[in-house]
């Protein structure tokens, strides 16, 4: 596997005045003692306040990477290389070199996380105050406070306080659900929040809405969030940040929308063009051929090679490193100024960046 | 009109002059459970769906849209006769379809035809294929239902040639495999194939591809609609994304059906629909489509006073929509808008569509 790093393991990201506040380097996870990867030496860093939407298809590793940056693997799988976390005092910890102990506290107070399928975050016997409470509680924080600021989460989140926190779950909507979690989330004041798939399983309505929830809270209290999805346009409404991950590596990682309107891998045109969407005329929606591969037969050489259009020799062979192809921009493809060119988007971008020029067809 | 099967033998009809399914002021109302102590007290009426009319012709294609329990899946299983209704009527191809289950009247099409020309796919492949069976058995099934006088080799090709057709090769290979082998798109397309070999006038797709990856969902549309060609099927696409159902409903030359709280409140052309809303919902959906232009990326407030949908036990008077409406006024709670405009084409149901109505005379609604 070539190596997607330079030689000191960092990339040209912008650092902004604040700087990082995660940083994974090389993250590697892997299963049957390290014959089948799921996570292919990824790295990124994530900036204090800002909001990075991780994209991939299913089985493309996407939750492995929101798992890795809590060391939270499940069993067997074997993680390996860097999660640095920078906290606002300047210290820095290793994720991975925490103990049980640190680990407990580091993922509710300083990185919270919330998955997909509230139903099953919450337990169906305790009313939602109870769980309140009791997170409160197992990280010794005053329970008359957080309770105060529980509060102030739902109604935030559009929720009737007293009625939510008297309810159990099952007495509520999947969207009162999920936002009720996402306030869970929240209550011990964490930095970050790491977000798989959120608003799945709700209509588009409800996951618009939360979407539209998140942004004002992430400016209310100064949140960083990582926001994995499938749905690239649900997450680009959201997004300062976009990173896409193809067969358990990242691709393609750029400014949102550099990202929409001059990604320079194939597969990212690829997954903008087969999105349905109001305005694209439909004549030119196509879905991407060929299937993504298993994690035992990652081809060697560029992974996305066997479904893509322009790939030569060179990309069958020699797995690419990233090109710095812009701002903060950076494409893992051999032919990403060829892409640009070849692979037209169907959809009017209308912004900076948004040259999608080129009058040939891409496929 | 009569056409030919799979087998190449001629389906059975009824009256020609009639629609395919015809529903007729349906209405589906469930009662909640109730407590013991409960018991002498009027029990609580969920109304999923609220007196809708509507036809489905041959080869047509109607999407339904809504939020999750606005009544779109009763509705759709109520037209494919899974359902019953508690009011209203429900005819194929002229024939009451209860009425032919329960032998009243002069029964023109026997129930099992009936509903073996109507047909479902579900959200969730996965649970709706036998898991204990390979794909070649679960796919005999129907064929042995239809035609018991096919012999084994020649539902064998069947399978295998529907199983090409529908993109997944080698057959002969995905024919031996059991359902937890398969992908999510693979199992709904053998979920397809099975509704197909029924010979169906009508495939209701519930949810159909919103368990799929975005990137999948075209590709099965694309091929729902193709073999709509090949099979001569109407369909029914249920789906809560207004770009799927536009997608869907466009290429498929039909209509989208906008649902809110049991009404369809918002019925016409794709294109004309979304360009040029007649209904404040229809807009609501609208904005909750993601938009990859990027002057509009952002997500911005929600058109809604509310984001909550209303407990469909006691909907709101008047519209329903009056209470999330960013548009209601006084006169909103009070009387209920009917759907208008040109039948079978282009109708909504909003006082805001008529000029003189007294709606533009009336208060707006406070909160």
């Amino acid at each position: 596997m070539a190596s997607h790093t330079t030689a000191d393991g960092r990339y040209d990201d912008p650092t902004g005045e604040s700087g990082p506040i995660i940083e994974m380097n090389n993250a590697k996870v892997t299963y049957d003692g390290g014959e089948t990867f799921v996570l292919d030496d990824v790295s990124l860093s994530v900036e204090r306040n800002e909001v990075v939407g991780v994209v991939g298809e299913s089985g493309s590793g996407k939750s492995m990477l929101a798992s890795a940056m809590l060391d939270a693997i499940p069993d067997p799988g074997q993680l390996s290389g860097e999660v640095l976390y920078h906290r606002p005092d300047g210290t820095t910890v290793d994720v991975l070199e925490l103990s049980d102990e640190e680990l407990r506290q580091f993922r509710w107070e300083e990185v919270a996380m919330v998955f997909q399928g509230a139903m099953s975050s919450f337990n169906p016997t305790m009313k939602i105050g109870g769980h309140f409470e009791e997170t409160l509680k197992a990280h010794d924080a005053r329970v008359p406070e957080g309770m105060e600021f529980a509060r102030e989460l739902l109604s935030d989140l559009y929720l009737d306080p007293e009625r939510i926190l008297d309810s159990y779950p099952h007495e509520l909507s999947g969207g009162m659900t999920q936002r009720a979690l996402i306030a869970l989330s929240l209550v011990l004041e964490p930095d970050v929040l790491v977000m798989d798939e959120p608003t799945a399983a709700l209509d588009l309505l409800m996951q618009r809405s939360i979407l539209t929830l998140l942004e004002e809270l992430q400016q209310k209290y100064d949140l960083t969030m990582v926001f994995i999805t499938h749905d690239l346009p649900l997450v680009a409404a959201l997004a300062d940040r976009m990173a896409v991950m193809y067969a358990f590596d990242l691709i393609e990682v750029a400014p949102r929308d550099q990202l929409i309107g001059n990604s320079g891998h194939p597969y990212t045109r690829a997954l903008l063009n087969s999105t349905p969407n109001l305005d694209a005329p439909l004549s030119e929606m196509r879905p991407i051929e060929g299937q993504s591969p298993a994690p035992v037969n990652v081809p060697a050489g560029c992974s996305y090679a066997p479904r893509c259009p322009l790939a030569t020799d060179e990309c069958r062979e020699v797995d690419p490193d990233f090109y710095k192809t812009g701002d903060g921009h950076r494409t893992a493809c051999h032919r990403w100024e060829e892409a640009r060119e070849r692979i037209t988007l169907n959809f009017e971008t209308a912004g900076d960046g948004a040259g999608s020029g080129g009058s040939e067809g891409g496929s | 009109m009569s056409r030919p099967d799979a087998f190449g033998s001629a389906a059975p009809s009824g009256r020609d002059d009639e629609p395919l399914v015809s529903l007729d002021g349906v209405e589906v109302h469930f009662e909640k459970e109730q407590g013991l102590f409960e018991f002498f007290e009027e029990p609580d009426t969920v109304r999923a769906v609220d007196g809708i009319s509507l036809d489905i012709e041959e080869n047509d294609v109607l999407a339904l849209v809504g939020e999750s329990g606005c009544g779109k899946s009763t509705l759709g299983k109520t037209t494919i006769g899974l359902q019953r209704p508690t009011g209203g009527s429900v005819r194929y191809r002229g024939q009451d379809i209860w009425a032919a289950k329960d032998g009243v009247g002069d029964v023109e099409i026997p129930f099992d035809e009936i509903r073996s020309s109507l047909q479902i796919i579900h959200q969730d492949p996965g649970s709706s294929l036998n898991p204990n069976q390979k794909i070649v058995e679960i796919l005999s099934q129907p064929i042995k239902l239809t035609h018991p006088n096919v012999g084994l080799n020649e539902r064998r090709e069947r399978i295998y040639s529907l199983l090409e057709r529908v993109g997944m090769n080698p057959a002969a290979d995905f024919a031996d495999r059991y359902p937890h082998q398969l992908s999510g798109g693979e199992k709904q397309r053998v979920a397809l194939s099975r509704a197909l070999l029924m010979n169906p006038d009508l495939i209701l797709a519930d949810e159909a591809i919103s368990a799929l990856d975005v990137s999948l969902r075209v590709e099965m549309m694309d091929l729902m609609l193709d073999l709509q060609d090949d099979f001569d099927t109407s369909f029914v696409f249920i789906s809560h994304d207004l770009s799927n159902a536009r997608y869907f409903a466009e290429h498929g030359d039909g209509r989208v059906g906008v649902m809110y709280l049991g009404e369809i409140v918002e019925v016409g052309p794709a294109e004309e629909l979304i360009e040029d809303p007649g209904h404040p919902y229809t807009n609501v959906l609208r904005w909750a489509t993601p938009n990859l232009a990027l002057d509009a990326a952002g997500a911005g407030e929600p058109p809604v006073r509310k984001i909550d949908v209303p407990d469909p036990v006691n909907p709101p008077s008047g519209c329903r929509f009056h209470t999330r409406c960013p548009e209601a006024r006084d006169v909103c709670r009070e009387e209920t808008p009917e759907l208008r405009g040109e039948p079978g084409g282009h109708q909504s149901a909003c006082f805001r569509n008529e000029p003189d109505h007294k709606y533009w005379d009336s208060q707006p609604v406070e909160d």
